[in-house]
């Protein structure tokens, strides 16, 4: 499709024309500006036939393991651009401000009930950087201990933002195989904790899918070493309403608001992260903190334990305004989410166990690893192409790592029982086209653009539209 | 509310495939069980809509005069339509291209945008925002450089500061105040914090004297359209904020972290890259690569452990763009820039002192003739947020093409009462 800079039309005019130049020395000003004038109508005519060529959970079931891809309520679109929110200026004094204050507070608030934590900052833009900040947390913490600890333990089932933050902070990274049962083996754990780990790094329940059974000795095991353990919450959509991460024996976990508190994924973001700690990491948190005083709400910016700031302003407040409005809606209902999303997730698994290679045959939480080794090398990035011709968004393919042709399911609550009959109809359909024509299934797909050449594009790096006259 | 479309029945057929009796059996191996959650009782819309909306309410409605990282930018209709299409608000990190050209194709867009402004070669789809984009370009600077010392310029947004100081803390980077050999990068924003527009020539040479990479960091880059580009002056790395390309200022996020390189650091950019390649029957389309870069396949050795990124604001910035074209960015510029020189011009005229060593754009810097504390609360008074004090009675204000003309009145007799 024709890219944006290749048409040549008159300007919408949305701004009055403003004929006088600006008055600056030659040497600061810009000579030519190699944009192009497109009018509105192309405009709407473009990008809505773009996003006709993109599927999101609006238009097709959308399983991709990990990424909890549930329904996103519109309401809560419409509230977080109320105007006395979307017009609000950052460096608006908190006086002004109270009603954001009071989203931010309210939001710490719920999250703590849920999670067992005692603070939360909302500051982090993602999981990712909540990592970040929980490992800043952790370095600075054991500094101020004058304690040496070099060292983080990542099970090898982890994402792999978790090994990755690690080394962003200078620690390394000891990785932990998984048992049969796809655990974090514990006789390996048992080896590799001592004195020089600063955090035990776990995502509960794990990237299988899988609750960790170990986790009450490990957590003993950590405490008596002195080590941090922090919880990955990625996955914290099968917990709501069940089990807290702090009972569990975590020092520190984040949420991510884009899933498990429906705030809508855009593409790739924005995401919304929270870090929750223990009450004795508080103070380590990033400032500004809010508190309440004669019921107005204040910043706090002084605390000296602070790891500092992490963000220009407040976090992503948009974010924070619908994650609030989802956990109102569900109030103290929300562990129908995590029990039907847990039940969704088994179903599916157990439609699915005869057909596929089961890594772990143990009943899953909210998500599940299958395997398609059985239909030889490659066949799960064809099957994930084919069913895209039948109308759904793959599932998250070849991760976790440590399972061969791996395709990892999480069909999330909001879909119906009628929509995982047909997915797992489909799956059927596909295995049964590689036995009798599996060209057609390594073609795929044939109902959208054809399969991308992404070594092609890694090889021959085109990563931006060149104008004619440059 | 309730999202969940289950019958009663398709529960119970479900359960018995499953093989448990209960819902609660079926969670049963989730410990500890918790014992009750205090969390109010759950909202129908109707209760939420008017709950919501009057925490909303509770917030001062206001003419902005204030910038500082947020800019008061007109925002086209046409945005909010097309960005809240449920095809692009509700699909994820495009990892099955076939199934995603539509947010591939805008990303590819968008980082043509990005270069064309900033006169760089290349740029990623997005980072956080304008402080971690800065952090970000830091650590890039490091791994290329081996070196640990960040120079950083008068002038740098304080809170910008603050993230960095907080990231290179955690990486074991410092903050130096000499440019030498153990210098990875030298920093300074374009327009600075005050508004200056400083010619970066020597402070860019003196960073390739030392081997050093040259990071420009960009507030408003609605500049970019009557400033020489970043790229042309000769810097290595432009970051910045991208709200002011149509994006609500929604206290403080989300909002669009920048990026964009010179050729030899393509391969050093932290994030995700989209690049334009051919299927299988010779068309062209869009892909995420150079993904060796990143975390889920490099792990330990990634360049960074950014993955969800601000990929619907690079969307709305991308058709700001398209929408305002060449022209309309110019004029949104101009008028930013003459609204705020005649403001600053009528603020002298009665008693303030310009403080700027240098030409400004939009946001400017004045003495106060009477106590800061008193000129911001004359001008909430008329419903003005008038600027921001950074202390000894100096004020911060900006404008943009918004701030019309009787505006502008109402802010020169509220703080000449």
């Amino acid at each position: 499709m024709k890219l944006i800079f290749n048409y040549i039309q008159s300007n919408t005019k949305h701004i009055p024309s403003q004929e006088k130049d600006v008055d600056l020395p030659e040497e600061l000003k810009r000579r030519y500006l190699p944009l192009c004038d497109v009018n509105e109508i192309q405009i709407i005519r473009h990008y809505t036939e773009l996003s006709r060529k993109n599927y999101g959970i609006d238009t097709n079931f959308y399983p991709l393991g990990s990424c909890t891809m549930k329904y996103n309520p519109r309401v809560n679109e419409d509230l977080a651009k109320l105007q006395g929110f979307s017009d609000l200026h950052p460096h608006m004094p908190a006086s002004h401000a109270q009603g954001a204050l009071q989203v931010i507070w309210e939001l710490e608030d719920n999250l703590k009930e849920i999670t067992g934590m005692d603070a939360f900052s909302l500051q982090p833009s993602a999981g990712s950087q909540c990592e970040l900040l929980g490992v800043m947390i952790a370095k600075k913490y054991f500094a101020e201990k004058n304690e040496t600890r070099t060292k983080i333990i990542i099970p090898d089932s982890a994402h792999g933002t978790n090994p990755a933050t690690a080394a962003m902070c200078k620690f390394q990274t000891v990785t932990i195989p998984t048992d049969d049962r796809g655990n974090m083996d514990i006789n390996e754990f048992k080896k590799a904790i001592g004195p020089d780990v600063a955090v035990v790094m776990i995502t509960n329940p794990n990237t299988l899918g899988l609750y960790e059974e170990n986790l009450s000795e490990i957590k003993d095991l950590a405490k008596e070493n002195g080590s941090l353990m922090y919880c990955d919450g990625a996955n914290m959509n099968a917990l709501l309403g069940i089990s807290k991460p702090a009972d569990q024996g975590f020092d520190m976990m984040h949420l991510n608001l884009h899933k498990t508190f429906s705030t809508p994924h855009g593409g790739g973001g924005p995401g919304g992260g929270a870090l929750g700690v223990r009450s004795f990491l508080e103070d380590y948190l990033p400032v500004p903190r809010i508190k309440k005083e004669n019921e107005q709400f204040v910043f706090d910016s002084n605390k000296e334990k602070s790891v500092g700031k992490i963000h220009s302003f407040y976090g992503n407040f948009g974010i924070l305004v619908r994650a609030l409005s989802y956990l109102k809606s569900w109030g103290s209902d929300i562990q129908k989410v995590s029990q039907i999303a847990v039940l969704n997730a088994n179903y599916l698994f157990c439609l699915l166990k005869e057909d596929f290679d089961v890594p772990y045959d143990r009943r899953c939480a909210h998500e599940f690893v299958i395997s398609a080794k059985n239909f030889g090398e490659k066949s799960t990035i064809n099957i994930a192409k084919r069913i895209i011709d039948y109308g759904f968004h793959a599932p998250t393919i070849y991760f976790p790592l440590i399972v061969k042709e791996a395709l990892m399911i999480e069909p999330t609550e909001t879909e119906s029982k009628d929509t995982l009959d047909e997915f797992a109809r489909v799956l059927k359909t596909i295995i049964k086209e590689l036995k009798e024509d599996p060209e057609l299934v390594k073609n795929s797909p044939h109902t959208t653009p054809g399969r991308l050449d992404e070594v092609k594009a890694a090889r021959q790096l085109n990563l931006r539209w060149m104008p004619k006259e440059s | 509310m309730n999202f969940i479309p289950h019958t009663k029945e398709d529960i119970s057929k479900m359960l018995s495939v499953v093989g448990c009796s209960t819902l609660d059996e079926l969670v049963s191996e989730f410990k500890p069980k918790l014992s009750e959650l205090k969390i109010d009782n759950p909202l129908s819309e109707i209760e939420l809509v008017s709950y919501i909306t009057s925490l909303s309410e509770k917030n001062s409605a206001m003419k902005y005069f204030v910038g500082g990282g947020s800019y008061d930018h007109y925002i086209p209709s046409v945005i909010n339509h097309l960005v809240s299409r449920g095809e692009f608000l509700t699909s994820y990190t495009p990892y099955q291209p076939e199934a995603s050209q539509g947010v591939l194709q805008v990303l590819y867009e968008f980082q043509s945008f990005i270069c064309l402004l900033t006169g760089m070669d290349v740029s990623n789809a997005s980072l956080y925002d304008g402080a971690s984009a800065l952090a970000e370009a830091a650590l890039l600077s490091s791994a290329h450089t081996k070196r640990k010392d960040v120079f950083v310029d008068d002038g740098l947004n304080p809170e910008y500061l603050k993230v960095l100081q907080t990231y290179c803390d955690g990486t074991e980077l410092t903050i130096t105040n000499t440019i030498d050999k153990n210098t990875a990068c030298v920093i300074s924003q374009t327009p600075d914090f005050y508004g200056n527009i400083k010619n970066p020539q020597g402070l860019i040479d003196m960073a390739h004297q030392n081997n050093a990479l040259f990071i420009n960091c960009i507030s408003d880059p609605t500049s970019l359209a009557i400033l020489k580009t970043p790229g042309e002056f000769g810097a290595d790395v432009v970051v910045g904020e991208g709200q002011a390309f149509g994006i609500p200022k929604s206290f403080g996020g989300p909002y669009l972290g920048f990026i964009a390189v010179k050729q030899f650091l393509t391969k050093k950019l932290p994030g995700r890259i989209v690049g334009m390649t051919m299927d299988n029957q010779g068309n062209e389309g869009f892909v995420l690569t150079l993904q060796a870069r990143e975390q889920f396949i490099r792990r330990e050795r990634a360049t960074s452990n950014i993955t969800t990124n601000q990929t619907l604001l690079a969307l709305t910035a991308t058709i700001y763009l398209a929408l305002l074209g060449k022209s309309g960015l110019q004029n949104v510029a101009r008028a930013s820039y003459h609204r705020a020189h005649l403001l600053h011009e009528k603020l002298r005229k009665n008693g303030f002192d310009s403080i700027n060593t240098n030409p400004f754009y939009n946001e400017f810097l004045v003495k106060s003739p009477k106590p800061s504390e008193k000129i911001i609360a004359d001008l909430m008074e008329c419903d003005i947020f008038g600027g921001i004090d950074v202390g000894d009675d100096k004020l911060l204000v900006c404008c943009t093409e918004k701030n019309s003309l009787q505006d502008i009145d109402s802010y020169i007799s509220a703080v000449s009462k």
